[in-house]
């Protein structure tokens, strides 16, 4: 009786340290407010009072591989403050301070060191632009989503084998994070592909109208349209993944400090291009820094190139044609000697000359 | 004919070389020809003769909607996943008229009840009870006359925590009467035509034309769904039991369990807060 009553109470004190372990390390660390309750389902969502349909939904799994993971929800959306929340009006300022500390670091995370770098560049808003630039100049989350972590190509460095290494000194959990954090940066600059960078700046910079209401440079207008034409152009569009992209060139390790070429600070100011091209042309000279890169080839802006592209078009057709000229004659003067196209009992002299004979 | 020259055969070698050499300058031209005719990156000789016979049909309409598409994806910071839906032929009536997110007018929770819309048909809130008969909660499948599950948000992950993913995507609690021994389903009469028709056309009509299509589609249909509480209670209208839900995902779900929002939250009132909209509060 007494040993039932101890058991009862042994699996009840049992029952109780699983519920209040359970409850108290919840698996989301990132989510410890639960606000995927309700945010990671489909169609958490609404149509707004002009018919824009707006998706709220956080897709659990996907934040989870994100970069962004171990951020709580509301390090970025400060201003909810209770549940329900009002219908949301701020955005989100991505210079907020999270209140996560990087390891090696004394201060809470924060962004704002490159948005810095951003405000001051080309893309940054200035006090004096017009509402339109305004309006057109893109912020951070125009080019950025919540990046998924990627690994480099296990051919370039095997992922778990060299992960296996760290795990002889350092605890699975932690060095795994730091490993993905770390090998998905292993890149030459961006994360992104050649082709991704392209064509994420083209979608503006291709929109030849909006330019103009941005009152870029002439050159500026068809930018899009001229580097595709160029070498680095048509291998991007190939496929290659070494060619340089607009990043490559427009701007430094920061990535974000992109001027106009008129700037001292520009990449691709005319004091700076010799270490730009260094950056892939390891034999550059002052002479190869000044081949354009967004070459015009139209007859008015630049007849020398044009001229120069119709004698090269000349020499790549007029070869391939006379090659092909001369196999048909070639065959035709053959076949009137008499020669047929397939071997048979041992040759293919076999029609009759249709040349007179020979004296 | 003495005197004539002997017709030497070429070694079998140089047909063979020939014979490559030839393939090869073949593929060389004709890639010069495409470049010539057709290829973007060259002069297009034949765009005129193409744009004759195969005129393109380019939409500005489609394309601008396209390039607002592409700006869309720019405005959701984290991923939206496409969710699989019914084909436009399988769905429901009340989708027709009233889309993915029927619900928009109490800003409190509009999100809220369209999120339930995955899980549940609009009948399961807003059918009207019958005097004689009792109303049974079942998963319901088109696809399916007897869906076994696992259904959608009915168990966790013991490792992410994350709800488990199912592969029956379609399967909804849906409502059926019980008289008897019959089960008869709550969905209502679908007359999709009719419906799509008027979608198209329900400018032209007066306010008092459209009263009556709209009642022709909501003969049993409450104005209000069912109370938060009617369900996410302990002793709810659904026996989440029954219905295949996880004991710790009915605890969740019956306490609405908000673990480290109670404490840290200025004001909590889920789920009083919606037996009534805001303006109806006294
Ligand atoms: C032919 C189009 C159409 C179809 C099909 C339709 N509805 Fe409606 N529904 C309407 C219109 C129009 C309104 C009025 C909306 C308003 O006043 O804002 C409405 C309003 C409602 C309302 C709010 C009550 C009210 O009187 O304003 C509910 C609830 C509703 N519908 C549910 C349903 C359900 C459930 C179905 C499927 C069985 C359905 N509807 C199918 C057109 C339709
Ligand atoms: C979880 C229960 C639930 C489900 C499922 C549900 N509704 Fe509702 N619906 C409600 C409640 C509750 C209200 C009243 C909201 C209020 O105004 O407070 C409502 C109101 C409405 C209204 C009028 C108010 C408005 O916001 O426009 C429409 C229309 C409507 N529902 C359509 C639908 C349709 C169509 C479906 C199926 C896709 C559906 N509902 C499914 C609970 C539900
Ligand atoms: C007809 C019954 C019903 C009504 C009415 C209803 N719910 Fe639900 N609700 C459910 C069910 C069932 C689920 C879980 C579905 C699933 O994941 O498969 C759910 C899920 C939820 C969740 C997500 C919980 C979680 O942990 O995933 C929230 C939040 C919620 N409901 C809030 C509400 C609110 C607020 C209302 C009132 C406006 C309401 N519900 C009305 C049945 C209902």
């Amino acid at each position: 009786m007494k040993s039932q009553r101890k058991m009862k109470a042994a699996v009840f004190c049992l029952g109780w340290i699983v519920a209040i372990l359970w409850l108290g390390f919840p698996a989301v660390a990132a989510d410890k407010e639960n606000c995927l309750m309700c945010h990671k389902y489909p169609f958490v969502g609404r149509i707004d009072e002009n018919g824009k349909r707006h998706n709220y939904q956080v897709d659990e799994a996907s934040y989870n591989h994100s970069v962004h993971r171990s951020v709580a929800c509301r390090d970025c959306h400060t201003y909810i403050t209770k549940i329900p929340h009002d219908p949301v009006t701020e955005e989100v300022n991505c210079a907020n301070v999270c209140h996560t500390k990087p390891p090696f670091a004394q201060e809470k995370f924060s962004h704002q060191k490159i948005i810095d770098i951003y405000n001051d560049s080309a893309h940054g808003i200035k006090p004096d632009d017009s509402p339109e630039a305004k309006k057109a100049k893109p912020y951070c989350k125009f080019c950025h989503l919540n990046p998924l972590y990627t690994r480099v190509s296990e051919k370039v460095i095997a992922f778990d084998e060299t992960l296996r290494r760290c795990l002889n000194c350092h605890q699975a959990k932690g060095v795994t994070q730091a490993y993905i954090h770390m090998t998905h940066r292993l890149r030459k600059k961006t994360t992104r592909s050649p082709q991704e960078v392209v064509q994420l700046c083209a979608k503006c910079h291709q929109d030849v109208e909006l330019m103009q209401k941005l009152k870029v440079s002439e050159e500026g207008l068809t930018a899009v349209a001229t580097y595709n034409h160029t070498l680095h152009g048509k291998s991007v569009a190939l496929g290659s993944q070494e060619t340089a992209d607009c990043i490559s060139c427009h701007a430094s390790f920061a990535i974000h400090d992109i001027y106009r070429k008129d700037n001292p600070k520009a990449t691709v100011y005319k004091d700076n291009l010799m270490q730009t091209c260094l950056q892939c042309h390891t034999e550059t000279n002052s002479w190869f820094v000044q081949i354009a890169v967004h070459p015009r080839t139209k007859r008015e802006e630049n007849p020398l190139i044009y001229m120069a592209g119709i004698g090269l078009r000349f020499a790549l057709y007029g070869s391939v044609c006379s090659l092909v000229g001369l196999m048909l004659l070639e065959t035709y003067g053959r076949r009137k000697d008499g020669i047929k196209f397939l071997l048979r009992r041992g040759t293919s002299w076999r029609g009759k000359s249709k040349r007179p004979p020979r004296k | 004919m003495p005197g004539e020259p002997k017709k030497q055969n070429h070694p079998i070698a140089a047909f063979l070389i020939g014979f490559i050499f030839a393939v090869l300058t073949l593929v060389v031209f004709a890639g010069v020809i495409h470049h010539l005719t057709i290829s973007h990156h060259g002069p297009q000789l034949l765009k005129p003769l193409k744009d004759k016979f195969f005129p393109e049909h380019k939409s500005p309409i489609l394309e601008e909607a396209k390039r607002l598409e592409e700006f869309e994806i720019h405005r959701h910071f984290h991923h939206i996943v496409e969710y699989p839906q019914l084909p436009e032929s399988e769905r429901p009536v009340c989708f027709i008229c009233h889309s993915d997110f029927p619900h928009t007018k109490n800003k409190k929770v509009r999100s809220l009840l369209n999120m339930h819309t995955q899980y549940f048909v609009c009948e399961a809130c807003h059918i009207k009870e019958q005097t004689d008969a009792r109303i049974v909660y079942k998963w319901y499948n088109p696809y399916d006359d007897n869906p076994q599950g696992p259904f959608i948000g009915t168990s966790y992950d013991p490792e992410t925590g994350n709800l488990v993913d199912v592969a029956d995507k379609f399967s909804k609690l849906t409502p059926f009467f019980q008289k008897g021994d019959e089960l008869e389903s709550a969905i209502q009469k679908q007359d999709a035509p009719l419906a799509r028709d008027y979608v198209k056309i329900r400018d032209k009509l007066t306010p008092e034309q459209r009263d009556g299509v709209k009642n022709k589609f909501h003969v049993s249909i409450k104005e209000k769904g069912d109370d938060c509480k009617l369900c996410h209670a302990e002793k709810g209208i659904l026996d989440f039991k029954k219905l295949g839900f996880a004991d710790n995902r009915i605890e969740d779900l019956v306490q609405l369990n908000v673990k480290g929002m109670l404490t840290k939250y200025e004001v909590f009132y889920l789920p009083d807060l919606f037996l009534a909209p805001e303006s109806e509060k006294p």
